[in-house]
């Protein structure tokens, strides 16, 4: 894939917590049920191939840490592979890897997420291993004594000498000034220093339980057969009290902030991010959907308007894109970001002013119906696209889930989003993209650092 | 086994495109670990009951009902019929990768990149709105064997219809506008100043160079800055009449249409290509002569690669090959090199063995990074483990392991029309046969230890590599001794 089928797909990305649509076509029969210890269960049958996809997700990420334990989340995922009551050291993925099957771990600012994709037959050995680590995880001293410098490491490799991820870290911590959202995922590089491994078992202890999970299957299988499978492996851990979980919560309007970065890079680069509610924050959710909208009329393909007014017409940007993840526990951001075209040279306040012009534009004038149907065209395939991958449709159900939202929304989404009137784009621009919501960075090479 | 080879860079990779990473999600990396056969050590334990109860036979695969067909015009077609889902993908691989550019380097990338950007009546931003109104994917790609250009629609027949319409323009009229050929003359050029940045990307660059001397496998697919200059709008127009010709091309199809329906369209595509038969085929590259090369770079670690003429994609010995590899280096944990260099010593982070048959002899090749001060003894200990492979072979336990993990995991090969129409492509691309997946799989199941030692040396030899190193020049330290626990983390993050 080239560039053009890249940013196509970016927009499937945003668009990946919305797998049905009435439009597009029967839906794959979805089963949900809870176990008696509080695990939800959610199963979407796919029978094209006798593969099946296991998730187990957590509620709990690094929005839910605290200042001094910054890294938890992450660091508990690291050593979620170093044994439990059946298995040692790293033991169960050579086991996994042996059967042929694929695993894979990721934390976020609201999720921890597990999963493996095996032949349909092994999915009791997926079940085991994850009940097994639910339910007894060693964490062993010298284990995370080790662990730990690799991801200090991590975080040296990843982030400190990533100037892109750096900036984004720091572009975060500033424009959530409320929330926890502004605590990077991997941690602050003192807290992890300080990290003792007493702290992961009370993190463990205290969010690793049945009642605040979500397990999602997705594949060649039954309801019935994931459900005795799941009775068997999951039901015997206890539920437990988990403590309370408040929403991310932001501040409106927090005003004008303004970051200036000099890092190793050859390419300097502007984000702006502008404070707005996601989906279960928003009083009007047409908004949110409104916002959506944005994301795809100025970053939705070859044909978008950042790609056709500054990449192409005005040769301004070598790259720009935009992000809204409306599907958030809390208050999210609406980001932009651009690279000015160095080859006719232009200036990051240029970059800057080109994004902008964008956003009042938006602000002056609706879309107009073609531009929007153009969009919405796109949504709608994607939504069919994105359920050739069952890993794609098991992590839209676990994430809408673990937001606190419901894997149902997909199902109304598409009829929401149409919904949404040229005149809502241009009310939700004027609300939104204001100076008191904004956060603003120039992320600058070194070698300007004395102008 | 699902393969795309060789050169993946394309103008995205060689831009820095500043993503937004809104969530920031991290993703496991690999955790260490002890030695293999933990599946042995589980079951006889009876720890896990689900293992006891597996059966130990090969799981089922799904059955793939591969249709075969040649247009009118000469182009070869590959079609599996999926109706589950309301839409379909079609992939079209000429054989028209950089191995073709003749006297201009890059002029196949460049081609391949211009399709979308012009046909008569219509300007990219139409060309692109056309296909998004739609709701299309367009992809466009161009590598050393093979330039690819592919579309994923919804089934529905007015959008079908629609997109193929504008699809078929693009592959057999576009007229390659001057201001596009000069915007991305300049992302290719931005892309070269920023590949000086990165150690791992020079060292590539120098070990096709070396390995492949004169042959057109040596230069980058992207051209050279001496080269995209001076690519002119006459030579794309040369280069698609002769190598986007239908008899040059190979289809494949996947998805919610009937045969007939197919057929329709596939006939319709390779009308509106150019005619003409398929290109010559390139030659074997020679032997090169091995040794190794030094690039001096400021970085804190030093990359290393090592290769040699692997083998083409005919080659009967490839199963053999893939498996021993496989234990080599080609998986994850346990492999004899990540054993030694990573999990006893932690000299890195991941160290990989490939092989990538092509037209012709691709390479045979292993990477890794490692701390600058350990790279002269890294270096060693990469040859020492493989010498020793070829002198000792695989056992009997790496090789039953090896063929359990690739049983396991073939039916994930075949999961989604995607992985479908990716294996299609292939198949049809590098002429094998349409029982090929089921083939590879019976034959490497049936290999012997003596088989897969064989075919290792028949194709390898110790003392036969190019090397590449690029990181600073310091004062070397000793490797420390073999440990089933290493003290110090090495730097370095796996490259995939």
């Amino acid at each position: 894939m080239n560039a053009l089928a890249r940013r196509a797909a970016g927009l499937l990305l945003s668009t990946v917590c919305l797998p049905l649509s009435a439009l597009a076509a029967d839906p794959q029969p979805t089963h949900e049920f809870t176990l008696d210890n509080g695990l939800k269960v959610v199963v979407r049958e796919d029978h094209r191939a006798p593969v099946v996809v296991s998730q187990v997700w957590y509620k709990v990420g690094s929005s839910y840490e605290t200042p001094g334990q910054t890294g938890l989340s992450h660091a508990l995922e690291h050593m979620m592979f170093k044994g439990s009551a059946k298995v040692g050291p790293g033991e169960a993925s050579l086991i996994l890897r042996d059967l042929g099957a694929e695993e894979n771990a990721f934390t976020s600012d609201d999720y921890t997420a597990y999963y493996q994709v095996l032949a349909r037959d092994r999915l009791g050995v997926a079940f085991e291993l994850e009940a097994d680590r639910m339910a007894s995880l060693r964490l062993p001293a010298d284990e995370f004594s080790r662990e730990i410098e690799v991801i200090k490491e991590e975080r040296r490799l990843r982030t400190d000498d990533n100037p892109m991820s750096k900036a984004f870290e720091r572009f975060k911590a500033m424009a959530f000034p409320a929330s926890g959202y502004h605590t990077p995922t991997i941690g602050w590089m003192a807290d992890l220093d300080r990290m003792k491994v007493e702290e992961l078992r009370h993190w463990y202890q205290s969010w690793y339980v049945p009642n605040n999970a979500t397990l999602v299957v997705v594949g060649d299988v039954t309801p019935d057969e994931v459900k005795s499978l799941a009775q068997r492996y999951f039901g015997p851990i206890p539920k437990r009290d988990v403590p309370p979980a408040k929403i991310p919560m932001e501040l409106a309007e927090p005003g004008e902030r303004l970051l200036t970065l000099h890092v190793q890079t050859q390419l300097p680069s502007v984000i702006l991010g502008f404070n707005v509610p996601g989906l279960a924050t928003a009083e009007d959710k047409r908004s949110v959907q409104a916002l959506r909208l944005i994301s795809a009329l100025l970053d939705g393909g070859y044909s978008a308007r950042i790609s056709e007014q500054l990449e192409r017409g005005e040769e301004l940007v070598s790259a720009a894109s935009t992000n809204y993840d409306a599907y958030t526990r809390g208050d999210t951001l609406f980001m932009l970001t651009a690279t000015p075209n160095q080859q006719k040279k232009k200036t990051v306040a240029q970059a800057e002013a080109g994004l902008w012009r964008l956003l009042e534009e938006l602000k002056a004038k609706p879309p107009t119906a073609e531009e929007l149907e153009r969009i919405r065209a796109q949504v709608i395939a994607g939504l069919v696209y994105q359920r050739d991958s069952i890993t794609s449709q098991a992590t839209a159900i676990g994430s809408l889930e673990t937001v606190g939202l419901s894997w149902k929304l997909m199902d109304s989404e598409l009829a929401d989003l149409q919904s949404v009137t040229p005149e809502d784009i241009q009310k939700a621009a004027r609300t939104y993209f204001t100076r008191e919501r904004l956060s603003v960075a120039h992320v600058l090479p070194e070698e300007t650092a004395h102008e | 086994m699902s393969d795309r080879k060789s050169s993946r860079l394309i103008l995205p990779g060689l831009i820095a495109v500043t993503l937004i990473a809104a969530s920031a999600v991290y993703l496991l990396r690999p955790s260490e670990s002890v030695a293999s056969q933990a599946l042995d050590k589980a079951q006889s334990a009876e720890k896990l009951q689900s293992l006891a109860e597996l059966d130990g036979k090969a799981p089922t695969n799904r059955k793939l009902d591969v249709q075969t067909w040649t247009t009118a015009e000469g182009a070869k077609v590959l079609f599996v019929e999926a109706h589950e889902l309301p839409m379909f993908d079609v992939r079209i691989l000429f054989a028209a990768g950089s191995s073709q550019d003749g006297d201009v380097p890059g002029l196949a990338l460049m081609t391949n990149a211009m399709l979308n950007e012009g046909v008569p009546g219509k300007d990219v931003s139409q060309i692109a709105s056309g296909f998004e109104g739609l709701g299309a994917d367009f992809g466009n790609g161009a590598y050393r064997d093979m330039a690819l250009v592919s579309l994923r629609s919804l089934s529905a027949s007015d959008k079908r219809e629609a997109a193929l319409a504008l699809f078929d323009q693009v592959l057999g009229q576009p007229t390659f506008p001057a201001d596009s050929l000069a915007r991305i003359k300049n992302q290719i050029l931005a892309g070269f100043e920023y590949q000086k940045q990165n150690p791992g990307k020079l060292a590539s660059l120098e070990l096709f160079k070396r390995l492949y001397g004169d042959h057109p496998y040596a230069h980058p697919s992207e051209g050279t800055p001496e080269s995209v200059p001076k690519i002119t709008q006459a030579q794309l127009h040369a280069f698609h009449a002769k190598a986007y010709a239908a008899g040059n091309a190979v289809i494949a199809v996947v998805g919610d249409l009937t045969r007939a329906e197919a057929e329709a369209m596939t006939a319709k595509v390779s009308a509106s290509l150019p005619k003409g038969p398929a290109l010559a085929k390139i030659a074997q590259p020679t032997e090169p002569k091995a040794g190794l090369s030094r690039i001096e770079f400021p970085s804190k670690q030093t990359h290393l690669l090592f290769a040699q003429l692997g083998i083409d994609r005919a080659d009967p010995d490839y199963a053999a090959l893939s498996l021993g590899n496989q234990i080599l280096g080609g998986g994850g944990f346990g492999t004899r090199l990540m054993s030694e260099v990573r999990e006893k010593r932690g000299l890195t982070y991941g160290v990989y063995s490939s092989f990538s048959p092509m037209q012709v002899r691709g390479p045979f090749m292993i990477n890794l990074q490692t701390r600058a001060e350990m790279s002269g003894g890294t270096l060693r200990l990469v040859e020492e483990v493989l010498a020793d492979y070829l002198k000792t072979g695989p056992t009997q336990k790496e090789l039953d392991d090896a063929k359990r993990e690739l049983a396991g995991s073939f039916p994930l090969s075949t999961a989604s029309n995607a992985d479908i129409v990716g294996q299609l492509g292939v198949m049809g691309f590098y002429n094998l046969p349409l029982s090929y997946l089921e083939d590879f799989m019976k034959q490497s199941q049936a290999l012997t230890v003596e088989q897969v030692k064989a075919a290792l040396n028949k194709h390898l030899s110790a003392d036969k590599m190019v090397i590449v190193t690029a990181g600073p020049t310091i004062a070397q330290k000793p490797l420390p001794p073999p440990t089933d626990k290493p003290a110090e983390q090495p730097l370095g993050v796996p490259e995939h």
